[in-house]
């Protein structure tokens, strides 16, 4: 009969490959979904027990002390970043320019003795919509096509993952900044300085205070950092924003300076209610640009995991750490 | 929070695994999906080994999937298999759900007698009567002209 199940097991289908990205694209939905409330337990339906732990409590401490045993040390806790990018650029020449996007997944593992990025990872570009790739076709398929406007020019197909280490990272300069929402905005337009434009003053408050929030901080630090947002002026509150994978949150907007390529933009963060944790950091367009919508997100930067982790950073095969990372951007 | 990612990475290739073999690969990532999802919102109730406990989560997502859309879970034999394992899935093929499932949960998805009981929700004892009866009628079915059927079926697919 053994031998029935050992064939049995000799039957068993192929396993199916774990899809690593969409593994942890679930697992950030779903820590991100509140969890109900526990059920609240009468005491009195557990005195009997709770006399009994106090009596044990307390004879634990009247007897003396063992000497403590040895504890093999914890390993060491990282703040664990990953993300999904994605970024709008205008490519090709003035005559037949067109939109290609730049999609990348990045992680971080930083740690008190050493950080770890990944980048790149899937890493592409590509023509943005059915009619970019046309023109795409029209200018010969090129594999690299110059910024319209600027200087450099864009690779596009695949983007080769990157890996860099470093060795004692300076520490998380947030983590010691104040935790009252008042204090904490002053601290932050001090640290963006007084040059420039009132309005610059404050979209660099505001991105402080965002990078602040995806930082390995206490959750009041969080909760203050997210406070002193939206009392930033110019910052205005969003109701319920829906994510691209279906999930929402609550937001707050600041009208954005303009890049070389989008003018009327806004930068939008998007919170968790219930962590408190951001969801995405995105640049949504104000205005009609290139032939693209207004609301059409230009940059955006989706966090699905922000958390605290034993596990030892995961690398990509084959890739060569501290090698120098082969960017989409290129000189011209 | 990380106890739960800890256990999600460790347990999804083998959640991922029992939904494919029984639910087929098509609704495997999204049973998978459903599961831990269910799983985080009973978190209070998770046991320390929580893979029988996952399973048990993946086993009513499958069987609600089932009666759903028909599916026959040895639609993803790989065709390059040879004839004795060809033969034993479709003699596999022949028995019932519930015996399928005792046999496959040792066989294939590798747990102890104990922790497929807990998947299935019986005592051990209950789970080891099964699992004597399955495998009788597995070797029965080797030879049956039900069996039979089903090899020529094979041959010809």
């Amino acid at each position: 009969m053994e031998d029935l199940l050992k064939d049995l097991a000799q039957a068993k289908p192929p396993a199916p490959e774990v899809d690593p990205e969409r593994m942890e694209r679930d697992l950030a939905r779903i820590t991100a979904m509140p969890r109900p409330a526990k059920t609240r337990t009468s005491l009195r339906r557990f005195s009997p027990v709770l006399v009994a732990a106090a009596v044990i409590a307390l004879a634990v401490v009247l007897l003396p002390r063992p000497a403590p045993p040895v504890q093999p040390a914890a390993p060491p806790q990282r703040w664990h970043v990953l993300t999904q990018k994605w970024e709008l650029m205008i490519v090709g020449e003035p005559a037949n320019p067109y939109t290609v996007v730049l999609s990348a997944t990045d992680e971080r593992w930083a740690g008190p003795d050493s950080q770890v990025d990944v980048t790149q990872k899937n890493g592409e570009v590509a023509p943005f919509t059915r009619d970019d790739e046309a023109r795409w076709e029209t200018a010969g398929k090129p594999t690299k096509a110059p910024q319209l406007g600027g200087h450099g020019s864009v690779r596009i197909g695949p983007m080769q993952p990157a890996v860099r280490k470093i060795d004692g990272p300076e520490p998380n300069p947030f983590a010691g900044l104040p935790a009252d929402p008042v204090e904490l905005k002053k601290t932050l337009q001090t640290i963006s300085g007084d040059k420039g434009s009132p309005d610059s003053l404050n979209y660099q408050t505001a991105m402080l205070a965002m990078q602040m929030m995806t930082a390995n901080i206490s959750d009041d630090r969080r909760r203050a950092a997210f406070e002193a947002l939206k009392t930033v002026d110019g910052v205005r509150l969003l109701d319920r924003m829906t994510l691209r994978d279906g999930r929402s949150g609550t937001g707050v907007a600041i009208p954005a300076p303009p890049t070389f390529q989008f003018t009327g933009f806004e930068t939008q963060l998007v919170v968790n209610q219930e962590t408190g944790l951001p969801m995405a950091r995105r640049n949504v367009l104000t205005s009609p640009q290139h032939g693209l919508p207004v609301t059409t997100p230009i940059f955006e930067e989706e966090y699905l995991l922000l958390e605290r982790t034993t596990i030892d950073p995961i690398l990509p095969h084959g890739v060569v750490v501290n090698a120098a990372p082969e960017s989409p951007i290129i000189e011209r | 929070m990380e106890d739960f990612s800890v256990v999600y990475r460790e347990c999804y290739p083998r959640v991922l695994a029992y939904a494919a073999a029984h639910a087929g690969r098509p609704l495997a990532e999204d049973i998978t999906s459903e599961t831990f999802t269910i799983a985080w919102r009973k978190l209070d109730q998770m046991p320390s080994n929580a893979l029988p406990w996952l399973l048990g989560i993946a086993r009513n997502l499958v069987r609600a999937a089932r009666r759903q859309m028909w599916h026959d879970e040895l639609t993803d034999v790989a065709a390059d298999d040879d004839y004795a394992v060809i033969e034993l899935r479709a003699a596999l093929a022949t028995l019932s759900e519930a015996d399928q499932e005792v046999l496959t949960l040792i066989a294939w998805h590798g747990l102890s007698a104990a922790e497929a009981a807990l998947v299935l929700g019986c005592t051990t004892a209950t789970f080891f009567v099964r699992l004597h009866r399955a495998r009788r009628r597995l070797r029965a079915a080797l030879s049956t002209s039900n069996f039979d059927r089903a090899r020529e079926s094979w041959k010809t697919s």
